[in-house]
């Protein structure tokens, strides 16, 4: 057993807060910065994994990493929710909080090379699919179309705005986007996420998808994805469970035979499906 | 192997309690209750206690658990932080094989997998293990039928039989050896390797007469368990009859499931502490917001048996997750110990 694994199993690196953002509406994103050069030199992640936060005084939170490793600023992008997230949303730049991971598998990049890629994301379902976008469009020439179908409650409830209009800048990146209940001065589409997969055209050969959202909104968009011809293990997402230890020893996360920590988070719709009581 | 008189055995413990932390089975005067204790003095421990009613794995795994102490200062922006580990050395005394083998689930459970956790690791890096051979069942035990008794066949320093007026010492480790050398233990013979499986046999015959209720046909589930062909209605049996205590998790040797919180102390620093946990309780699943995907109660049940039963599971523990100690039944307030699932499972497949 090496150190650095020892280390990332109960003891939590400390980083500061090195600026907070708003996002939307209770949705904030945290910029951190680890106190440890070495290790703020050594954090990789891969993206779709996650991170245990501890908010000091409050407890531990498994939080999805929406940066691509390569160029971004290590952030996290938290929804007020919880006792823990609530005292999150408290800190201010300068403040600490405590680090463990990364943990998890990851998005299956290599094996998804040269196919179309979905994006349909469901209010913050956008924050850990973000790392998946940065990723495919950094290397935008080992994909084809590249389609993000984005829902939300209100446009207020919109995430990441400004970074959907410099992808739109790239070549051959699709955008759709649809609102629940419009707003004042709301100009696009409402109605469910749904209704975006007729609109876009959505391809199913040489194609995959990825959904992550609220558990109503993921049934139905994989039953319209599946009754278009998209293929089971095409269908890629990422759960959340409630977590305690991030290494696969508490047993929260437990479905079946799976730890969504160590085994997961991300799954095949085709590997879902097989576990139930999973949404 | 090597032979100590009866009188002389506590001298063992008393030589452990040198050099460790002496932990044995201790029967409360009051009510009669055994318990698996730390002990001040080796004399307090007793070797035909029956099993005792909490497992050991609370040496090795306790209920709560310090596992991180931090204090973090608003103003300043300093964070202090000390793992807090559990470093000094125990002797388990008079350990059942059940037991015994439930330690061992855990070992694989927590060292053998992926990562290895630290705070168990501390736990078990510097430990002497005395099992004990049951040479008479109790009225609860169904370990013939989960391969863990009456003898210990792995994971103990010494093992001790008794033959009547002698206890037969037996070395697992070079640990154990060295510690059976020094005491200077007399030597003994080929028939007394006889005596033993005499001894075990009679035990596993006399399972037929005293444990009558407990059989649990491990194998014959274990298949429907792992391929989930159980009707949905099994499950709802069961789950009607359960009360969502939790007490088959607390006294199972080998359920491990833990919840981790902070607790903030006068003082100003906060305590990191690892407690027990339950998969039958309805919270155990819910996460920030409410959304809880788990939820009715015979879905938490199934989790448990299939956590206990299922081939995949077993995978990790190297065995079925089953002991075979009838803790679970004995405590069950809903008559759903395993012995009776595994029934009432087996009865759908022949019916």
């Amino acid at each position: 057993m090496s150190d650095v694994q020892k280390r990332v199993v109960t003891i939590p690196e400390i980083a500061t807060v090195v600026e907070v953002k708003d996002e939307i509406q209770d949705v904030k994103t945290f910029y951190l910065k680890f106190d440890n050069p070495e290790v703020d030199a050594n954090f990789k992640i891969k993206s779709g994994q996650f991170v245990m936060l501890t908010v000091f005084g409050y407890g531990e939170s498994a939080i999805s990493l929406p940066p691509s490793p390569e160029n971004d600023r290590f952030h996290l992008s938290v929804r007020k929710v919880g006792k823990v997230t609530d005292a999150l949303h408290n800190l201010v730049a300068g403040d600490k909080v405590g680090i463990r991971g990364p943990f998890g598998n990851g998005f299956p990049f290599e094996e998804i090379k040269g196919k179309n890629i979905i994006y349909v994301a469901g209010g913050i379902g956008l924050i850990p699919l973000r790392s998946s976008i940065v990723h495919v469009l950094q290397n935008r020439k080992d994909f084809g179309r590249i389609i993000v179908l984005l829902g939300a409650r209100t446009p207020d409830d919109l995430m990441y705005q400004n970074d959907i209009e410099e992808w739109l800048k790239i070549e051959g990146f699709e955008c759709y986007v649809t609102v629940d209940q419009k707003t004042e001065g709301w100009k696009g589409e409402t109605g469910y996420v749904n209704s975006l997969i007729e609109k876009a055209n959505v391809p199913v050969e040489n194609t995959v998808a990825f959904v992550c959202g609220p558990p109503v909104m993921f049934n139905s968009v994989i039953g319209d994805l599946m009754s278009r011809g998209l293929k089971d293990d095409c269908i890629i997402s990422t759960l959340e469970r409630h977590m305690k230890c991030g290494i696969g020893k508490c047993q929260h996360c437990a479905i079946g035979r799976t730890l969504v920590c160590t085994d997961g988070p991300v799954y095949t719709y085709k590997q879902i499906k097989t576990l139930g009581e999973v949404i | 192997m090597y032979l100590i008189e009866k009188n002389n055995v506590m001298k063992l413990a008393e030589e452990l309690a040198k050099s460790y932390s002496l932990y044995g089975p201790v029967t409360d005067k009051e009510t009669k209750q055994v318990f698996f204790n730390k002990v001040a003095s080796a004399s307090e421990i007793s070797l035909t206690a029956e099993i005792p009613s909490i497992p050991p794995k609370t040496v090795v795994f306790p209920q709560i658990e310090r596992i991180l102490e931090y204090k973090y200062d608003k103003g300043s922006k300093k964070v202090e932080m000390n793992a807090d580990f559990d470093t000094s050395s125990k002797a388990l005394f008079g350990i059942r094989p059940c037991d015994l083998t439930g330690i061992l689930v855990l070992d694989r459970f927590f060292m053998g997998l992926e990562f290895v956790d630290d705070v168990y690791l501390e736990h078990r890096k510097r430990m002497f293990i005395v099992s004990n051979t049951c040479t008479v069942p109790f009225k609860q035990c169904f370990c013939v039928c989960t391969d863990s008794g009456p003898v210990a066949e792995e994971g103990y320093d010494l093992n001790l039989t008794d033959l009547g007026d002698v206890y037969l010492v037996e070395a697992g480790s070079d640990k154990g050896r060295e510690f059976a050398e020094k005491m200077g233990l007399q030597k003994a013979g080929p028939e007394h390797t006889l005596e033993k499986k005499n001894a075990v046999d009679k035990s596993i015959s006399l399972f037929e007469k005293l444990a009558t209720d407990n059989k649990a046909w491990i194998s014959r589930v274990m298949n429907r368990v792992t391929t989930g062909f159980i009707k949905e209605e099994v499950w709802e049996h069961i789950g009607k009859q359960c009360f969502e205590c939790g007490a088959c998790t607390f006294v199972c040797p080998t359920c491990s499931c833990f919840n981790v919180e902070d607790h903030n102390k006068f003082s100003g620093s906060t305590d990191r502490l690892r407690t027990w946990d339950s998969c039958s309780f309805e919270g155990y699943t819910k996460m920030a917001g409410d959304h809880n995907p788990r939820h009715p109660v015979e879905d938490r049940r199934n989790k448990r048996f299939f956590c206990k039963l299922s081939y995949s599971q077993s995978k990790k523990y190297l065995r079925p997750g089953c002991v075979g100690c009838g803790r679970c039944q004995w405590v069950c307030p809903g008559d759903i110990g395993l012995p009776n699932v595994v029934t009432y499972i087996r009865r759908e497949i022949t019916e």
